[in-house]
């Protein structure tokens, strides 16, 4: 089957086999990476191999919104400062970081992790859309900003969860235009994003 | 318009050729295999960056292009067009990828300049203004309905740059949709909520084929004053050819966008069952079809070989006069190996056509003898042989 397997030990083969399966690395990156690794300092490699185990140990979605965290709640769900009556609906992590670096929002977050993407066979189900409703339904929420991504993928989420969240009596609110239409929220530089969010518009 | 220069490096069987073109008529002959349709098609890539006989555009990349160092092999296709008040250079290169052990792929990417600046393909469309007349659509009359709808949408996509983007919008919301369909109708997916899973692209649907129809019907509408009489003239008959778009929903009165989006929505709730149950968007402009008679004859069922034949170049000379009465320039017509194709009376008409002032042609052919010695003595001519072109 593989026939470098034969001429390179197990260990080393394994490993590239392991790294080959990341995103975006082929067999000739695992390599090169394998061979780096081999040559490294004991110290590193140990760093990296913790620091994986520990990032897999440790870190896992919060109960409330579904960010990233280390404890139960999420840092912004833990802030009893944070403004309780709003919650801002994002895809993916990385872009409730996107907001925070604006500073023009000060209430919660829910993260779908992921939008509507019937080609790739991606559908509400495979959302965090029903734990958002029930969110709506059992918290003093009386806003809900969608801040999925200008793209037709991003605008047929916002129009599922808009026909779900106002049989619920929230104002539901969409950023204002202006966002680059087609790009990614975690892409766009704070200033835009941040007037953007200050200018939402009730759906 | 004209074309006034025009380069090819590693397109085809092209290293590198450089030409420079006149207005009027320019004839390529040529041995079979020469090369000969490798210019029309490249001329028709750079004006709607597709070509007219292969879907994957790493073919165009010469066999042994080499890419100079670090740089992976590409074809370049550029030229320069001169239009009424204005002239534009076109570049699209088109450059094979590579997988990440640097193995060539069957995939390529195309990058676009326009007047030495990056553009997207889609703001290409419509530049340079063509319409190309091969064999191969003499089947547009009785070939499947899939050739027709390329007739009209290539003819309005080099017309209106909102109809280029309308249309792919449109074919990837059909996609998802049809995705969705199919989900349920393979029972992927539970049944309920149809309604409101589809909400979205329903009117994504309705909004895009909405405009796509209104431009389709008012082209054909254009397009009936067009082709009737010169039907006439080109094949003798003395009623005139009537062109009917037949859309794959009841239209009833509606012909602006937006009564045509209310009817594709009102359907496409009818129809939900049958969609469901078939896993796929049953209407819209991807389904529509166009037919062709003469005194209420079907000429895609009826007509005769000549009748069909007289079509389809009233066809052609049509889409290049609605352009030109749309836009107000004359397109560039590109003729691939059509006149041997031809009877006398058929080809003593489009020679006529061709050799209106102000029009520029580019022919191919394999023998001179299909011409006569008055029309070659008007014309630009240039021999096509081992990937070369040579004038005279
Ligand atoms: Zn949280």
């Amino acid at each position: 089957m593989r026939p470098e397997s034969a001429i390179i030990v197990e260990p080393v083969a394994r490993l590239i086999e392991e790294l080959s399966k990341l995103p975006g690395i082929g067999p000739k990156t695992a390599s090169r990476l394998t061979f780096f690794l081999l040559r490294a300092e004991e110290g590193q490699v140990q760093a990296l191999a913790q620091a994986l185990l520990a990032m897999k140990e440790q870190v896992h979605f919060c109960s409330r919104c579904f960010n990233i965290t280390v404890a139960a709640l999420c840092p912004i769900c833990q802030d009893t400062n944070r403004d309780q009556s709003k919650i801002c609906v994002v895809e993916e992590p990385l872009d409730v970081l996107a907001i925070e670096r604006t500073a023009a929002y000060r209430g919660l977050y829910h993260v779908l992790h992921g939008h509507i993407a019937p080609l790739e066979g991606i559908y509400r189900e495979h959302l965090k859309i029903d734990e958002l409703l029930a969110r709506v339904r059992s918290e003093p929420v009386d806003e809900v900003v969608l801040a999925m991504n200008p793209n037709t993928e991003g605008e047929a989420t916002a129009f599922l969860l808009l026909r779900d969240l106002v049989p619920l009596g929230v104002r539901v609110t969409r950023p204002a235009r202006g966002l680059p239409t087609g790009g990614d929220l975690e892409w766009a530089d704070p200033e835009t994003l941040g007037s953007a969010i200050h200018g939402r518009r009730e759906l | 318009m004209h074309i006034s220069q025009f380069s090819l490096r590693d397109f085809r069987n092209y290293q590198r050729i450089d030409l420079q073109l006149a207005p009027g008529i320019t004839l390529f002959y040529g041995p079979n295999a020469s090369g000969k349709t490798s210019l029309l098609e490249a001329l028709f890539y750079l004006a709607t960056t597709r070509s007219p006989r292969s879907r994957s555009d790493h073919d165009l990349v010469r066999w042994d292009a080499l890419g100079e160092a670090g740089v992976l092999p590409f074809a370049r296709v550029a030229a320069e067009v001169q239009r009424r008040m204005s002239h534009v250079r076109l570049e699209v290169l088109v450059q094979r990828r590579a997988d990440e052990e640097g193995q060539l792929t069957n995939g390529a990417q195309k990058l676009v300049r326009v007047d030495k600046r990056p553009a997207r393909a889609l703001d290409l469309v419509g530049q340079l203004r063509v319409v190309l007349f091969t064999p191969v659509d003499l089947a547009l009359v009785d070939g499947p309905p899939a050739e027709r709808r390329r007739y009209i949408d290539i003819t309005l996509s080099q017309l209106d740059p909102r109809y280029v983007r309308t249309l792919a919008q449109y074919q990837r919301i059909a996609q998802q949709r049809n995705s969705m369909l199919r989900a349920w109708r393979e029972r992927r997916r539970p049944l309920r909520g149809i309604d409101d899973e589809l909400a979205y692209w329903d009117q994504e649907l309705s909004q895009a084929g909405g405009f796509l129809l209104a431009e389709r019907l008012r082209a054909v509408a254009e397009l009936n004053q067009i082709v009737g009489p010169l039907f006439c003239a080109i094949s003798g008959e003395t009623n005139p050819l009537q062109i009917s778009y037949q859309a794959s929903l009841e239209l009833d009165d509606a012909r602006t966008a937006h009564d045509l989006s209310q009817r594709l929505s009102e359907e496409l709730r009818r129809l939900r069952q049958d969609e469901v149950a078939r896993g796929q968007t049953l209407i819209g402009p991807h389904r529509d079809d166009m037919s062709f008679s003469v005194a209420g004859i079907d000429l895609g069922r009826y007509g005769s070989r000549g009748q069909q034949r007289s079509v389809t170049l009233a066809l052609k000379l049509g889409e290049a006069e609605l352009m030109q009465q749309r836009s107000g320039e004359t397109p560039v017509l590109l003729l691939d190996d059509m006149l041997s194709e031809l009877d006398t009376q058929r080809r003593t008409h489009l020679i006529a056509a061709i050799r209106r002032p102000a029009q520029q042609t580019l022919l191919t052919a394999t023998d001179l003898g299909d011409f006569g010695a008055a029309f070659l003595a008007e014309i630009t001519r240039m021999r096509v042989e081992g990937g070369q072109v040579y004038p005279g």
